[in-house]
């Protein structure tokens, strides 16, 4: 599509990003993809690893800029690199692999320790709900996000999942959330509970 | 009152002023109940965070595909069609699944497997039936108004729901090259085909440009009740560049040699009808159109909504069969007149525009 070829400053990618504007979202991805698909490729991994931690990458970027007072202090290639190469690295330690980056002369790299860490504990939170959920099952996990989610009314539930009455499916939903909550918090290390 | 019903009433502020009152009392003096109210805070909160979380993600993989492409293609079940979309190796499971439920579904009513045979080719002849019609409705349309690039194939189809999915006839859309909807609400717009279940007839598309469908209000839902011959059915469609009205009544529960998956209906289905929706009183949608059979003028086919329902259900990517099946919340157009409802259900019925290469 025509609109594709707008040129965004990075304030403007920052702030769209921020908003949550789909165009920006996706001008930001296509601009910076190669670069990270550059340095994985390069450092012992696939078109399909480099996809997934781009993504990440994104996603880790998209936290901080949601942070109040958040502000960029190196260019953003250099910090979507930096997220994209601590990613990369943590993943080949996971998998014990030696290797040696080969992008040492090419780009410039800045400390991003500390979103990445906060990412992951967050990361780790949101994927121990989904796995509860997943453990949840039909017709609960659909109820529960019904619910609290999409906001329908126990009226619509019982209609729904056919129910006889708002008080059935009430019932119902109580014990769904009973079940995921101690599946959720079972599961969940104490101190990413008390992080919060 | 059970602690987590109080919770959600003090949190969704259902409570009376009184009640409310006593709850922020208790609050400040029970600390177990304080904490119990902290963990059932931090469960909905992540629970809705996760749900953010995955939606963003499943937006960055749409915008990945879409900009680099992806090796693994959608196949529609009819692979002789070599069909270059998007949209993953599991969508293509998931696609078979729907075939086999459908399937199944056919050989369990139908007496032997022979009845299974006779059934997929009267289908056949359903289909080539409508699509002749379309090619008819093309020459017209052309008369009518020139596009810059002719489509190849045009008909209808209808928003599944508030987030860009439109579902149409899966015989529209086999061998396309690409699928434009458009109306006389919305400009010309690319989709991709999510989901092309041949076996039921039906395809998923979805809008591509996000910002087109962010104002969406679906004023329909799909029925799941049962419905009963003889109730007054309309349908709204595209045989021509502007929307037609047509209405009748729903003639028998199933369709062509008894074809279950199917209602018979009371309206004369125009060329280019296929993939409009088949509403009842109440402006629900119980049926999508498929086709006709040729000399029987007042008679159409529809899909039944339930049928849809099953074949979607059967997806088995949580995330995209959650989008999928995500209705709008209310029924907007029960008790309203007819016209008000068409008014209403207009821009969200759709003109398809097909392209192949070859043809």
């Amino acid at each position: 599509m025509s609109k594709n070829k707008v040129q965004y400053t990075e304030n403007q990618f920052i702030d769209g990003l921020r908003t949550g504007n789909n165009e920006i979202l996706n001008a930001l991805y296509k601009k910076y993809y190669n670069i990270v698909l550059k340095f994985i490729v390069n450092n012992s991994g696939s078109q399909e690893a480099a996809q997934d931690i781009y993504q990440e990458t994104i996603i880790v970027l998209y936290e901080n800029v949601q942070k109040p007072g958040f502000e960029l202090n190196c260019q953003l290639q250099t910090y979507i690199y930096s997220i994209a190469k601590r990613l990369w690295l943590k993943q080949l330690k996971k998998n014990s692999k030696t290797f040696l980056f080969k992008d040492a002369d090419e780009n410039e790299v800045v400390d991003v320790t500390e979103d990445v860490t906060a990412h992951e504990s967050k990361e780790a939170e949101l994927e121990k709900m989904n796995q509860s959920l997943a453990e949840l099952g039909e017709p609960c996990a659909t109820l529960i996000k019904d619910f609290y989610i999409q906001k329908l009314s126990m009226d619509e539930i019982a209609e729904k999942f056919g129910y006889t009455n708002a008080d059935n499916a009430k019932n119902q939903k109580y014990k769904c959330l009973q079940r995921l909550k101690k599946s959720f918090f079972e599961l969940l290390p104490v101190e990413q509970i008390e992080r919060k | 009152m059970r602690p987590i019903d109080l919770f959600d009433d003090y949190l969704n502020r259902e409570l009376s002023a009184q009640d409310n009152a006593d709850f922020e009392t208790r609050l400040n003096t029970d600390e177990a109940f304080a904490n119990a109210f902290e963990q059932h805070k931090t469960l909905i909160e992540t629970l809705n965070r996760s749900e953010k979380r995955n939606a963003f993600k499943n937006k960055l993989k749409a915008i990945h595909t879409s900009a680099f492409g992806n090796d693994a293609k959608i196949i529609s079940i009819n692979s002789e069609e070599g069909f270059v979309k998007r949209y993953g190796k599991t969508v293509l499971v998931a696609a078979s699944t729907a075939a086999i439920v459908v399937l199944s579904t056919v050989a369990a009513i139908s007496p032997g497997v022979k009845q299974t045979n006779t059934d997929i080719t009267n289908l056949g002849i359903i289909i080539s039936a409508s699509n002749n019609a379309v090619v008819e409705g093309i020459k017209e349309g052309n008369r009518q108004k020139p596009l810059p690039a002719p489509a190849n194939l045009e008909g209808s189809a209808f928003a599944l729901n508030n987030k860009g999915y439109i579902i149409t006839s899966s015989h529209m859309v086999n061998g396309a090259d690409s699928v434009f909807v458009q109306n006389s609400s919305l400009e010309r717009t690319l989709t991709e085909v999510v989901l092309n279940d041949p076996k039921l007839d039906i395809a998923i598309l979805k809008i591509v440009n996000a910002d087109v469908v962010k104002t969406w209000d679906v004023p329909f839902t799909f029925s799941q009740k049962a419905t009963d011959i003889g109730e007054k059915v309309y349908t709204l469609g595209y045989p021509r560049k502007d929307v037609i009205y047509g209405e009748g009544s729903l003639s028998s529960l199933s369709g062509y040699y008894n074809d279950t998956t199917m209602y018979q209906i009371s309206i004369p289905v125009n060329p280019g009808n296929s993939g409009g929706p088949l509403l009842n009183d109440q402006g629900n949608v119980i049926g999508v159109i498929r086709g006709k059979i040729t000399g029987a003028e007042a008679t159409g086919f529809a899909i039944k909504s339930n049928e849809i329902l099953k074949s979607i259900s059967s997806i088995t990517v949580d995330s995209v069969k959650a989008e999928l099946l995500s209705q709008p919340k209310k029924q907007a157009l029960k008790g309203l007149k007819r016209t008000e409802q068409i008014k209403r259900i207009n821009p969200y019925v759709f003109n398809v525009l097909v392209y192949k290469k070859d043809a």
